[in-house]
């Protein structure tokens, strides 16, 4: 039986790393940075599962940390996105991860020209999480975790025979590795400190008339998360999102791609009974900073339900009653 | 239910990596006889009017960018592309019907939009 599950996988992924030829275009990151993800590794036979719904919203253009306001149009872009992620504990120090996006719309609008509006899955994710240091006594613990990302939604979306935009596109288009870090320490009963660094490899997309890579991206995060009152807690997280500049064909650097943005994003989360939860926080950005012109990100509000069942709990449980 | 969500993900990403795309069939009653555009080079965010001129019955046309957008359709259409977009773009034109399908492709140089602190 492992070895049949060991197989299943590996052709999975062989199979999505050879389908690789249908993309058409550039441009387009994929799903956005959802900021929960990094969470520590979880315990033994703990599942847990979420879904979170993000609206985001962006209509300036930026030239490098100012506005840009001297082209001829007005441009807006929106989205309403879902992601379905879950979790499980193999063991005490491996967790495995999924997550799959997918857009309601991605729409553009310019002034005196119809909308542009793609939709439909975006990009999946597996990730191994692993709980490499873990000192209750401290509350502290490592939990570093490598990941890969498939471009399993369309990346080449039409309107009657007319391709759409890469910026509608719901897909990145690229296969995407990633390694993350995160750090966190429990500071009495009510505060927790945590980081996050995350590192982001694209693979060169390259087709027939159709060559791009997007450049490295990288992550850097701090929290303070306040328990305020009995389910209640706040956490405020500053982030930093750095992406190095795009190569497309005969390897040309593109000098408008590649950003450097700061956010503030706010979270409150409440915890109900029976391991459910209830979050809210948005993406502010307070520093931005782009590479030639481009439209820059505005900003993003999220709301997530998180459900966690701990199977050794529930047997335990249910023994009991027995 | 581990093995429920496991199986459940190896089964989408199964789905997503079989859906493979229609072969093309060419057809000998289409032919392109042209394919120009307006202007060529073009500035970032201007754009440019790309026109096919092809023989055949009742001929559909499809419009694919490596960069930049288009807006409209049929047998003329209204290309540009942002400062993203910057460099030789290739612009490819099917033109099909029931006997199936021609394509050509076109080159249009992007410019870089000037910008003010450089000026």
């Amino acid at each position: 039986m492992p070895k049949i599950r060991f197989l299943l996988c590996f052709n999975s992924l062989l199979l999505l790393l050879i389908n690789n030829e249908s993309f058409a275009q550039c441009c387009s990151s994929g799903n956005p940075f959802i900021s929960d993800a990094e969470q520590p590794a979880l315990q033994s036979k703990v599942l847990t599962s979420s879904l979170t719904y993000r609206y985001s919203h962006a209509s300036k253009y930026y030239a490098e940390d100012s506005p840009f306001n001297d082209l001829p149009f007005e441009q807006t872009s929106y989205s309403n996105y879902a992601e379905f992620q879950v979790g499980y504990g193999i063991t005490n120090w491996l967790t495995v991860m999924a997550d799959l996006g997918y857009f309601f719309n991605k729409t553009l609008t310019t002034t005196g020209q119809d909308p542009y509006k793609g939709y439909g899955l975006g990009d999946a994710e597996l990730y191994l999480k692993f709980n490499a240091y873990t000192n209750p006594r401290l509350k502290f613990s490592i939990s570093p975790s490598i990941g890969m990302k498939f471009p399993i939604g369309v990346f080449d979306q039409e309107v009657d025979n007319v391709q759409l935009p890469i910026t509608v596109q719901p897909s990145s288009g690229s296969y995407k590795y990633t390694g993350n870090i995160f750090v966190s320490k429990g500071m009495g009963k009510k505060i927790a400190l945590a980081a996050f660094v995350s590192y982001e490899y694209s693979q060169l997309i390259e087709s027939d008339n159709f060559y791009y890579k997007y450049g490295d991206q990288w992550i850097g995060a701090i929290y303070f998360n306040y328990h305020i009152w009995k389910g209640l807690g706040i956490d405020l997280q500053v982030r930093n999102e750095y992406r190095a500049k795009s190569t497309r064909e005969n390897d040309e650097i593109v000098e408008a791609s590649g950003y450097d943005v700061v956010f503030f994003t706010p979270q409150l989360t409440y915890a109900f009974k029976h391991n459910w939860y209830l979050s809210a926080y948005s993406d502010i950005p307070v520093y931005k900073y782009y590479n030639g012109i481009q439209m820059s990100f505005g900003y993003a509000v999220s709301a997530r339900i998180t459900k966690k069942i701990d199977f050794i709990a529930l047997k335990a449980r249910k023994e009991a009653k027995k | 239910m581990k093995r429920f969500f496991v199986v459940s993900f190896l089964f989408l990403l199964l789905l997503a990596a079989c859906a493979k795309k229609d072969a093309v069939k060419l057809s000998d009653s289409i032919q392109i006889v042209s394919l120009t555009a307006s202007l060529n080079p073009v500035k970032a965010w201007d754009t440019t009017v790309i026109t096919v001129v092809a023989t055949g019955d009742s001929l559909q046309y499809g419009w694919k960018a490596n960069h930049g957008n288009f807006t409209g359709g049929g047998k003329q259409i209204r290309y540009a592309a942002g400062e993203c977009c910057v460099g030789l773009n290739t612009i490819t034109c099917r033109v099909f019907n029931n006997t199936g399908e021609v394509s050509d492709t076109v080159m249009i140089r992007v410019t870089s939009y000037i910008h003010p602190k450089k000026k």
